[in-house]
């Protein structure tokens, strides 16, 4: 997987891509179902890291208040 | 002699010496409003201030009809009234009886105009100059104060969203907040995709430190896109203007930092679909493909066929007619030897000799008893026939030479 996409925005940019090369219907059979199958890969790497979605709250300098941390 | 006064005793004895002294009674002062309030009860609070000083004010219900305009913020008035002291609180306030618009703006008002002006013309408000938010940002940048809660409103509504927070704390009030806020914007440099710099509701004393040119420049500076949100939708500071985006409230600052997550999924499992029915129409057209593939491959055979059947058409009829051609020069060399044989058995040569061939209309007369006296019978020579009619008929031994 490219570097860009390890990125939520990176992902779905590429996946906005894959969808619209697939909707061209200007690929092989072959390299639409290699296309497909990295755009469902990027449609669950995007999921989960909707899912995983732990709140990462950190301050410049120092402890943050007691009801945030 | 030391004298020892209670507070209500201190605070009785000021008012009444400020309040006894007519030199405080009927007067007019020169100001711009600040912290106005209409309060609920129809009192209208306000401080009255110049570069260096400032005082309490209040307008009392039994005087608001002394008003013929809009109070607000940032108005230059002249207030006549009376100086007294709220004694609960020992605090010296100007009691108006009535107040009237000062032609002209007021101090701050002006160099605030100036500012604004300055920034404008070297860019920094220019709309090409502001740039996109990012849709999925990564690393939000807070500047704000810690215990405010305007961070609070900003968290609560960033929710779930999967993003680092960081928080770069700063005061946002008081003397030392546009230092503050410019350096916790630059603490952010290189740390974050967007930065929201917020602060919630305020008087407009409170506000201006967002009206600051460092505070501006800072935000100019800064390496991500900054929303501002401070105070209330009324407020509209330099910070707001200069920002990248600008949102009303901290509230609507996080709901504009962030898509909705909900929204991105939906959009995913969209996503998902469109994929499949690409792949599908995809998988269709090559059917399709296939199937006309294999129809042209057909004729194709077809045609080749054909070819090949008229090639051994060509050849069978080619051959048929050598075969026929030989045939018949055969047919013609039997039909010569026959001929050849034929002449060696037929009459010719006996008729030579003198013999003649007797025929009547029935046929060959070989007896005598073939024909009857008075019949018209043919004698056929070696050369030329004769015509003759039989006279009698004997059927003896005698005739025969």
């Amino acid at each position: 997987m490219k570097q860009e996409e390890t990125s939520l925005e990176g992902a779905l940019d590429s996946l906005e891509q894959i969808v619209e090369v697939l909707e061209d219907g200007k690929m092989s059979l072959e390299e639409s179902l290699e296309l497909y199958e990295r755009g469902m890969k990027l449609v669950s790497l995007c999921q989960s890291r909707l899912q995983n979605a732990e709140k990462r709250i950190e301050c410049l300098t120092g402890e943050l208040p007691s009801d945030l941390s | 002699m030391t004298q020892i006064f209670t507070v209500t005793e201190l605070n009785s004895r000021i008012s009444d010496r400020l309040e006894g002294d007519l030199r405080l009674h009927d007067l007019w002062a020169r100001g711009e409003v600040s912290n106005y309030i209409h309060h609920r009860s129809g009192h209208r609070y306000f401080t009255l201030k110049d570069r260096e000083a400032q005082i309490s004010c209040v307008l009392f219900r039994s005087n608001g009809g002394a008003l013929d305009f809009e109070m607000n913020d940032g108005k230059n008035v002249l207030v006549y009234g009376d100086v007294t002291v709220y004694r609960p609180q020992g605090r010296v306030q100007l009691v108006a009886r009535g107040i009237k618009q000062d032609e002209g703006l007021g101090f701050r008002h002006l160099q605030l105009e100036a500012l604004k002006e300055k920034l404008a013309a070297e860019g920094l408000f220019a709309p090409e100059r502001k740039r996109p938010l990012p849709r999925y940002p990564e690393r939000i940048g807070i500047v704000t104060s810690p215990q405010g809660a305007a961070l609070r409103d900003v968290l609560r509504t960033l929710g779930n969203y999967p993003a680092r927070i960081i928080l770069s704390p700063a005061q946002v009030q008081g003397e030392e907040a546009e230092k503050s806020i410019a350096a916790a914007l630059l603490a952010l440099r290189g740390r974050s995709d967007l930065i929201i710099v917020c602060r919630g509701g305020g008087s407009t004393e409170d506000l201006w430190c967002f009206n600051s040119e460092m505070v501006a420049r800072a935000i100019f500076a800064s390496d991500a896109p900054v929303i501002s949100a401070v105070g209330h939708e009324t407020d509209v500071t330099v910070a707001d203007h200069v920002a990248d985006a600008r949102a009303a409230t901290p509230t609507a600052a996080a709901k504009m930092a962030v898509p909705d997550l909900e929204e991105v999924q939906e959009a995913l499992k969209y996503t998902k679909v469109r994929m499949m029915r690409a792949l599908w129409t995809t998988l269709e057209r090559a059917e399709d493909r296939l199937g006309h593939l294999q129809h042209v491959l057909s004729a194709r055979r077809m045609y080749s066929l054909a070819r090949d059947s008229r090639q051994r058409l060509d050849y069978l009829s080619q051959r048929l007619e050598g075969a026929e051609a030989g045939r018949l020069k055969s047919h013609k060399s039997r039909l010569e030897l026959l001929a050849g044989r034929l002449g060696a058995v037929g009459p010719q040569e006996t008729l030579q000799r003198g013999y003649a061939i007797a025929r009547s209309g029935k046929g060959l007369i070989i007896k005598a008893e073939d024909v009857r006296p008075g019949e018209d019978i043919e004698l056929i020579l070696y050369q030329g026939r004769l015509r003759c009619r039989v006279l009698e008929c004997r059927n003896d031994e005698e005739a025969m030479l």
